[in-house]
């Protein structure tokens, strides 16, 4: 049983190591704020994190021991054919499908279990975008003004930390997002436009029991949508911007996905 | 990236877990040398596209321990030099450093174990319960017990009012 002082405990921890939601961080500050001899203590498990840290500093330019070194070597690669990272196949398959031209999805009776259900995420990224998008007063239930708690609140619904990747660079500004059903379960959709109003849309579900994918394109009815399964997420990017530009975009939301 | 950049890349985070762990220098060079034998030999283990840290540490922690329980059966060793060095200065301006390693030392492993991995690595909760092996709320009783022994150890020692460092209970 968690006794009441137990709990205590457990909130102020996780308030220092960054573990709740921004709502029980609020709360427990609230609590902080009236509490002096809380908030000592909470200072002194922050010092305690600091301490750590300034103790066992991170030294990234110590040399290798000429054993550690030896023992690097000894490091068994992959065979050839599969020790293609899967960044480095992601960029392959990339270039495939954009030098074939090999744009839409492969239809017909061949399907296997697995590939209907990457064209049902597929079918509900491009339903959501077409609904949402044309959307003039209310493209996104949170605006990007509340880009904090946006992103935590998805992330806690789906039970897994996501991200809104920047895509400033490529001239696209976040507009929000939005909880979305995926069936019986949540989803969770990222809405972009440039200066010009052109829109593109980010959707991410939890996928476990796909396996991971390289980078797909489908094309219906004037939409483009790259999707790609990285377990415990699915992701699929739609717009109507254009293959060249759609793949800039997938690439970066990769990038920054990836570096999480 | 290769398998072997990769875990090359880990080699900082490692010596300086290894560092905490054990409180010494050649001791924590010696448990990542292991670690990596160990892990070359159970490269199998290690999902490629995923990064090889927490996989690392795990094995890193597990020799350890392990390492702790045979010393335990040994005859006591005691380094005089390094036990009046852990005992002396506590007020001293290097003592605060010195202090923590000795409390560090008198951690019960597992606590030990998420302390670091929590405070030191910036494991999240999930993480470091995936590197122990247990669940989160075993992680979030073995922080907060690490960390409340911490700092009844670390206020006794130093220049603190008993009354700052009494348990959690306090509150409320």
């Amino acid at each position: 049983m968690t006794t009441p002082e137990a709990r205590t405990a457990f909130e102020l921890n996780a308030l220092i190591d960054g573990e709740l939601t921004p709502d029980a961080a609020g709360e427990v500050e609230a609590w902080l704020a009236s509490d002096q001899a809380a908030r000592g203590l909470a200072g002194e498990l922050r010092d305690l994190n600091r301490k750590l840290q300034d103790t066992f500093p991170l030294r990234t330019d110590e040399p290798l021991s000429p054993q550690l070194a030896a023992l690097l070597e000894r490091v068994p690669e992959p065979r050839t054919s599969t020790m293609v990272s899967r960044r480095t196949a992601l960029a392959a398959s990339l270039a495939l499908l954009l030098l074939s031209g090999l744009a839409g999805l492969y239809v017909g009776s061949r399907f296997q279990p697995e590939q209907r259900r990457a064209l049902a995420l597929v079918a509900q990224a491009v339903g959501a975008h077409s609904v949402y998008v044309p959307e003039v007063r209310h493209p996104v239930e949170v605006a990007a003004a509340e880009e904090r708690h946006l992103v935590a609140w998805l992330s806690k619904r789906l039970g897994e930390q996501i991200r809104a990747p920047d895509l400033v660079p490529l001239g696209f500004k976040l507009v929000g997002g939005r909880l979305l059903p995926d069936g019986p379960r949540p989803a969770a959709l990222f809405m972009y436009e440039t200066s010009r109003g052109q829109r593109l849309t980010l959707y991410v579900r939890r996928e476990t029991s796909l396996a991971n994918t390289a980078f797909q394109f489908s094309d219906t009815k004037g939409l483009q949508t790259f999707y790609w399964i990285d377990r415990p997420l699915a992701y699929a990017i739609v717009s109507n911007v254009g293959r060249a530009e759609l793949t800039r975009v997938a690439r970066s939301v990769y990038d920054q996905l990836e570096k999480r | 990236m290769r398998r072997r950049d990769a875990i090359a890349a880990e080699i900082p985070r490692l010596r300086r877990y290894a560092r905490a762990l054990t409180g010494d220098e050649s001791e924590a060079e010696d448990l990542v040398q292991d670690c990596l034998e160990r892990a070359i030999s159970r490269i199998a283990q290690w999902r490629d596209d995923e990064s090889p840290r927490k996989w690392l540490l795990a094995i890193l922690h597990n020799l350890h321990v392990d390492g702790v329980r045979r010393r335990a059966r040994r005859p006591l060793h005691v380094d005089l030099d390094k036990a009046e060095h852990v005992a002396a200065a506590p007020g001293s301006d290097s003592g605060s450093g010195r202090d923590l390693e000795a409390a560090l030392r008198s951690l019960p492993g597992e606590q030990l174990q998420v302390v670091l991995l929590v405070g030191l690595e910036g494991l999240s909760y999930a993480e470091a319960a995936d590197v122990a092996g247990v669940p989160v709320g075993t992680v979030m009783s073995r922080l907060s017990r690490g960390r409340d022994r911490l700092r009844q150890l670390l206020g006794d020692g130093g220049d603190r009012q008993g009354g700052r460092t009494s348990p959690l209970r306090r509150i409320k």
